[in-house]
């Protein structure tokens, strides 16, 4: 294919010169034949030459490597260095040995005029075009098979290249699907198309793995969170059916038994809204939200559990706070940074929430002087069921925080959770809601969503 | 308690079979068909008070058989049971011309409370500027509250609250019937709000009285009714 191509590229190169070289150098021919028919007649008017015989004579003895015939209206030769021809007029060309009279003779190229009767024939030797003719084509014949020849190797050596890439590929694949997550297409230096290629795969199969491997730590995690209250429903309701239980005894631990069912059910429910939110259909239903109303609100439904802890809660929003977004899913989010403050902080405690716009954003702050979260921590708040205490006693399901990040991802919103010095200060940092100007998601280890 | 008819569009055997058991001891009139289908030709051949309908249905989608209904002219009221973790089903549900919605599962005390009070939508007076129970007295357009003819001074939130709690006189309203229809809050704040607005609008209203109006019915949510 390559050398078919690069065959038919240079024929065609070929042809191209060959048909114009040979043109213009017939044209050429044409041109001094012409000049020197008007420079015999010219002559044959001088009195002294003995008329165009006498001229025709005289050159032909002393040939310049043109051909001379002067022929009389009988057809009978007068002057000349070349044999009588059928006397036509016009450009007129031979090939060589088959001259006029089937004698040997030159290739010839030439013109014939009348003049008074008598027929005069000035051509030129066309040994020099043909041999030129030849030439060309032969330094092209050998050119045409070299460069063939190149071509064929030459493809010969970019298919096993591009063989070998592919087969690459293909072999990394084929270990992946025998398990190994961990293969990666290999990447050369050479920074070329197959480069590109194989960096792209490499950041779709590294999001692969980094999705397995949540799937695999979210399932493991859900069966761990379940087995635990599971196992407590079954021995609550195997004592339960004990015959020394009384009716108010059963009574009771069926209400705890449909309380539990119900925490379960809320991670569950929480499980799926996360799923939910993370696939990211919600976004069509984004409306303009009055931030500020709905932070008001956010801050309404805390104040009274903040007060039950003993814990000051201060609330500082902006008017006219606007957002595009999904009002439900952005209460969600507030409510649970708020909550969360509030869980996790002792009696005493500040709590804060500050909200207000910035130059290209609506900057929102729930802080408070609590316990904090140790910096190394920071960013595995925000994964599902993480939670800093493993005994898991105090309620909750470690679910809340990656509920808000999700929520805040959707928005195309940055979350920082950051030391407040002491305590912690969880920032959501929206866009503005007249458009979707803000598109700065930053991700970094340091607890940055 | 005003006894309806009610039509039970759910496929789940177990779950229709206890549905309609409690609708009877409320003294409603229950039915119930298992299939979508099945479920549009009953409801549009036969005259109910309320359709209670469940989002997941064989044959027929929820959301589309309320669809089907509306378009076919039909005022009845659904209430639509959705599924655990549908974010969307709400908005769906009521975009398509549900009344309200439940979430599954739920408990039977907030299922019978909801279909108290879509039933006694369709009684509704439409437009009333003056709601009046017991000796409380309650002006919408001056945003007025009296009680024995004592003036009452309520918060916004407070003057919503007794509003809601007053057009559903008589009727137990659950905490989250509350949280939704008062705050506008369609999730579970785990908070002890509607508690703690309870308790401020009964020092404004009863306290001192010898007759309470609001009521804690216990395990389900409150009531404005007289002491008995």
């Amino acid at each position: 294919m390559y050398a078919a191509i690069t065959g038919a590229s240079f024929l065609v190169l070929f042809g191209v010169v060959f048909w114009s070289t040979a043109r213009f150098m017939r044209h050429q021919i044409d041109d001094s034949v012409a000049n020197e028919i008007d420079e015999i007649l010219a002559d044959s008017q001088a009195g002294n030459a003995g008329g165009l015989g006498g001229v025709v004579r005289g050159l032909a003895r002393h040939p310049s490597g043109f051909y001379y015939l002067l022929q009389s209206p009988g057809g009978a030769a007068v002057a000349g260095n070349m044999p009588p021809i059928d006397p036509r007029v016009g450009i007129r060309e031979w090939q060589e040995g088959r001259g006029p009279g089937g004698s040997e003779h030159a290739a010839v190229r030439g013109r014939g005029v009348e003049i008074h009767g008598e027929y005069l024939f000035v051509g030129w030797s066309t040994r020099q075009l043909h041999e030129m003719e030849e030439m060309v084509a032969g330094s092209f014949g050998w050119g045409l098979a070299a460069s063939v020849a190149l071509a064929l190797v030459g493809g010969f050596v970019a298919t096993g290249r591009l063989m070998r890439k592919i087969e690459a590929v293909s072999e990394t694949s084929r270990d992946i699907v025998r398990g190994d997550l961990a293969r990666r297409v290999p990447v050369t230096s050479a920074g070329d198309e197959f480069d590109h290629l194989a960096g792209s795969i490499n950041a779709m199969l590294n999001r692969i793995e980094s999705l397995m491997s949540d799937l695999h730590q979210v399932t493991t995690d859900i069966a761990h969170d379940m087995r635990t209250p599971l196992t407590r429903l079954r021995q609550r309701l195997e004592g339960a059916r004990h015959p020394s239980a009384g009716a108010g005894e059963l009574r009771d631990a069926l209400d705890r038994t449909i309380r539990e069912i119900d925490v379960i059910l809320g991670i569950f429910s929480a499980v799926l809204r996360i799923a939910q939110i993370e696939s990211g259909a919600r976004k069509s239903g984004f409306t303009a939200v009055d931030l500020s109303e709905l932070l008001g609100t956010v801050a309404e439904l805390y104040r009274s559990s903040a007060d039950e802890k003993q814990q000051s809660f201060r609330s500082d929003v902006a008017p006219g706070l606007a957002v595009r977004g999904d009002r439900e899913l952005l209460m969600q989010l507030f409510a649970n940074l708020i909550e969360n403050a509030i869980r996790h902080s002792p009696s005493e405690a500040r709590i804060e929430l500050r909200a207000a716009a910035r130059a290209d954003a609506v900057q929102v702050i729930v802080a408070d002087d609590g316990p904090g979260i140790p910096p190394e921590y920071r960013a595995k708040v925000l994964e599902r069921f993480f939670r800093l205490e493993r005994s898991r006693t105090t309620p909750g399901s470690g679910l809340g925080l990656s509920l808000a990040g999700a929520v805040a991802k959707l928005h195309e919103a940055a979350m920082t959770i950051e030391d407040n010095g002491p305590g912690l200060a969880v920032t959501v940092t929206l866009p503005h809601g007249d458009a979707g100007r803000y598109l700065a998601m930053s991700f970094s280890s340091s607890g940055t969503i | 308690m005003i006894p309806m008819r009610i039509l039970l569009i759910e496929d789940d055997a177990e779950t229709a079979e206890y549905v309609l058991r409690a609708l009877a001891e409320e003294g409603h009139e229950g039915a119930v068909e298992h299939g979508g289908r099945r479920g549009l030709e009953r409801a549009l051949g036969e005259r109910w008070d309320l359709l209670i309908v469940d989002r997941m249905l064989p044959e027929l989608d929820g959301i589309r058989l309320v669809e089907t209904l509306r378009r076919a002219g039909r005022s009845t009221a659904v209430l639509l049971l959705t599924t655990l973790g549908g974010v969307d089903d709400r908005v769906h549900g009521l975009n398509a011309g549900a009344d309200d919605y439940l979430v599954k599962p739920f408990a039977m005390s907030e299922l019978l409370a909801r279909v108290a009070a879509l039933g006694r939508r369709a009684t509704f007076a439409p437009v009333q500027t003056l709601l009046r129970f017991a000796d409380l007295e309650m002006d919408l357009l001056r945003r007025s509250v009296t009680r024995g003819g004592e003036p009452v001074e309520l918060l916004p939130r407070e003057f919503r609250l007794l509003e809601y709690l007053m057009k559903h006189a008589e009727q137990v309203v659950t905490r989250s019937m509350l949280l939704e229809h008062v705050w506008d809050v369609h999730f579970d704040p785990n908070t002890s709000v509607v508690e703690t607005h309870i308790s401020r609008l009964r020092g404004k209203i009863d306290r001192g009285n010898a007759n309470p109006l609001i009521q804690t019915v216990r395990g389900s949510g409150y009531s404005l009714r007289a002491a008995r």
